[in-house]
């Protein structure tokens, strides 16, 4: 193996992906792509459309419409798939007569993996012991780590995972995040779903958001998230702004105070000091990806204004985010905007 | 398509339910063995009334070795509503279909290694059965192997347990509850089918059809004699025919299973 590390596979790419339940649409022309040898957060609120999406790229829902491939393959198209691709879904329960490792090494028959490897893949989820144990027992911690060593099992260089962090403890979720670095790190393509922002927001590169089964929006992490800005108000603003503008901060009017543009608030308040101006109120502001975000799941109940929101479709609606929102300091988010990193050049499939 | 099969195999042994299923195999084999056996030898039963009773040394051996085979097929049908049934429960499946997602060769996996289930299970029954029963035969003076026909019978029961078997694959794909795909099957095996046999038995269009029905054709390929409501045996087809009946039975349900699971979403 040359030091660089392979080459990066595991391009996902989803082209006008739809999935009706009777006449109800639970996903709905999805566009979407995964860039090799990157985390991509795959963000949405509950019911958002994420676990049949993944279950319609994984092959186990048949799609309406649409397709889903990963290096260019169907996932049945895949020989001895999980050596390939690993995957940890929401609902994938365990038998509750069976142990983890009896589990595990089913798994490993069925995809000519050996026995040797279960073993290894329980210490490295930290759950060797307890895996000797039926699973009817198991936390949800321990499945999430059980489903994740299942993920692990054929060593695949891409990995679907769909809420990993779902019932872990702080520190589950500080391991997970380290574990998911780590197998970045080595070159892997992640796919993460979660439908918390804050779970996934410092592991991943790339964000996809999704609502009522359509993108809202896609980019990198920093793109969606715009530039840090901090909320003021103050008895003077005409004086703070000219203050704060003199010493190169971007202001603006913002409702009853200013936006800055800074994420340091002592800088703002040291100005604010300076020029004998009182502060009443002071603050970071979300970052524009947080209120996005929060938009979306605050609106959730009200199913037609956001599919209304949305149809525009995604990437780029004027609609999305609503109006009141900062503007991202970013390009308008579009889909071409998050097109692979060069790393691309590569063969797909192997 | 071996890997599918030796995970098959590994899904049944990693659970209790095998061994459970084994301890039943044998002594239901065994104690009907030494039921049937003690019936069947008995002054009363070869007295004047007991016309179904067999007459013949082989046939007698073939009723005693089978006796248990009833419980040991009822029991291997409930083996196979839950090797699919328990992965639908439960969930596994997804995994299942994430290993191997082309499905026809998971159901094909399922159905090999049903079968040599089923055989695992006839040979359990009959060790039970045949060690039981022969030394009541032999005690009671009959020849517990008086010719060759006994040992295509109790090679055949292997084969019947293996497609019953099957037959439950089926059910317990077409009935989506695992709970009430047991039931319904056990109840229709168990209880509504013989019945039916035997009454579609007393008219005379029914006397051409229940040869036809799973139990019937059981007994057919076992080769062991079954009496109807007046304790006449009731014809039944050739040992070769009832086998290709209960072959056809479970290569329809098996059939039809796998149709609706090829198509069917894992959500
Ligand atoms: N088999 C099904 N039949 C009918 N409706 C379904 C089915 N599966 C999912 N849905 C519906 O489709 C929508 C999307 O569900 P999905 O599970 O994909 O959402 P999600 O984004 O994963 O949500 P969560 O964050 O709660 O996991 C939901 O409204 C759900 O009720
Ligand atoms: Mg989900």
């Amino acid at each position: 193996m040359d030091p660089a590390g392979p080459e990066p596979t595991g391009r996902i790419e989803v082209r006008g992906l739809t999935k009706h339940f009777g006449s109800f649409t639970a996903v709905d022309h999805l566009d979407l792509d995964v860039a090799p040898g990157r985390i991509t957060g795959f963000l949405g609120p509950n019911g958002a459309g994420k676990t049949t999406t993944l279950r319609m790229l994984l092959g186990l829902v048949r799609p309406t419409a649409g397709t889903a491939t990963i290096d260019g393959r169907r996932y049945a198209d895949i020989p001895n798939p999980l050596t390939v691709v690993g995957s940890a879904l929401e609902a994938t329960n365990f038998h509750p007569g069976r142990t983890g490792r009896n589990h595990l090494r089913v798994q490993a028959a069925a995809s000519g993996v050996s026995d040797k490897r279960v073993d290894e893949l329980l210490e490295l989820v930290g759950i060797p012991a307890a895996a000797r144990k039926r699973a009817g027992g198991y936390s949800m911690g321990m499945r999430q780590r059980l489903g994740l060593a299942a993920a692990m099992l054929g060593d695949p260089h891409v990995l679907i995972l769909d809420e990993p962090a779902n019932g872990l403890d702080p520190e589950g979720i500080r391991w997970l995040r380290g574990f998911l670095r780590h197998l970045a790190d080595e070159g892997r393509t992640l796919l993460i779903s979660s439908h918390m922002l804050s779970e996934v927001e410092q592991t991943v590169d790339d964000v996809v958001i999704i609502a009522n089964g359509r993108r809202v929006a896609q980019g990198t992490v920093e793109e969606l998230r715009g530039e840090p800005t901090a909320f003021v108000r103050t008895s003077d603003p005409d004086r703070l702004t000219a203050a704060l503008q003199q010493r190169g901060l971007r202001v603006a009017p913002k409702g009853s105070g200013l936006q800055v543009t800074t994420e340091d608030l002592a800088v703002v308040g040291d100005i604010a000091h300076a020029s004998d101006v009182a502060i009443h109120e002071l603050r970071s502001e979300q970052t524009h990806l947080e209120e996005l975000f929060f938009n979306l799941t605050e609106t959730e109940g009200d199913r037609n204004r956001l599919t209304g929101a949305t149809s525009a479709r995604a990437g780029g609606s004027p609609d999305l985010p609503p109006p009141t929102l900062p503007p991202p300091s970013g390009p308008p988010v579009d889909p071409s905007v998050i097109a692979a990193p060069p790393a691309d050049a590569k063969e797909t499939g192997r | 398509m071996s890997a599918a099969i030796r995970a098959e195999f590994r899904k049944f042994f990693t659970t209790r339910l095998w061994w459970g299923m084994a301890i039943a195999v044998i002594l239901s084999g065994a104690a009907f063995a030494v039921l049937f056996a003690l019936v069947f030898t008995s002054d009363i039963a070869r007295g004047p009334q007991g016309a179904a009773v067999p007459t013949t040394d082989a046939a007698l051996a073939k009723a005693v070795f089978t006796g248990g085979i009833q419980i040991g097929y009822l029991l291997t049908l409930a083996i196979g509503v839950m090797t699919i049934g328990a992965e639908y429960r439960h969930q596994t499946i997804t995994a299942t279909f994430l290993a191997v997602p082309r499905r026809g060769r998971v159901m094909g996996a399922k159905v090999i290694s049903l079968l040599v289930i089923g055989a695992f299970y006839g040979v359990l029954s009959l060790a039970g059965a045949v060690g039981a029963g022969a030394l009541v035969l032999t005690a009671k003076g009959h020849h517990p192997f008086a010719d060759s026909s006994i040992w295509r019978t109790l090679a055949l029961s292997l084969l019947v347990l293996g497609l019953w078997a099957l037959i439950g694959l089926g059910a317990g794909i077409l009935i989506p509850n695992q709970v009430a795909a047991l039931l319904i099957s056990i109840a229709v095996a168990w209880i509504v089918e013989p019945v039916l046999g035997l009454v579609l038995a007393l008219t005379d269009w029914g006397q051409n059809i229940s040869p036809y029905l799973p139990s019937r054709a059981t007994a057919a390929m076992l080769e062991s004699t079954s009496g109807g409501f007046d304790g006449q045996p009731v014809d039944q087809l050739s040992w070769w025919a009832g086998a290709l009946v209960l072959a056809a039975y479970a290569a329809v349900m098996a059939g039809l299973g796998t149709w609706r699971t090829v198509r069917r979403d894992i959500a």
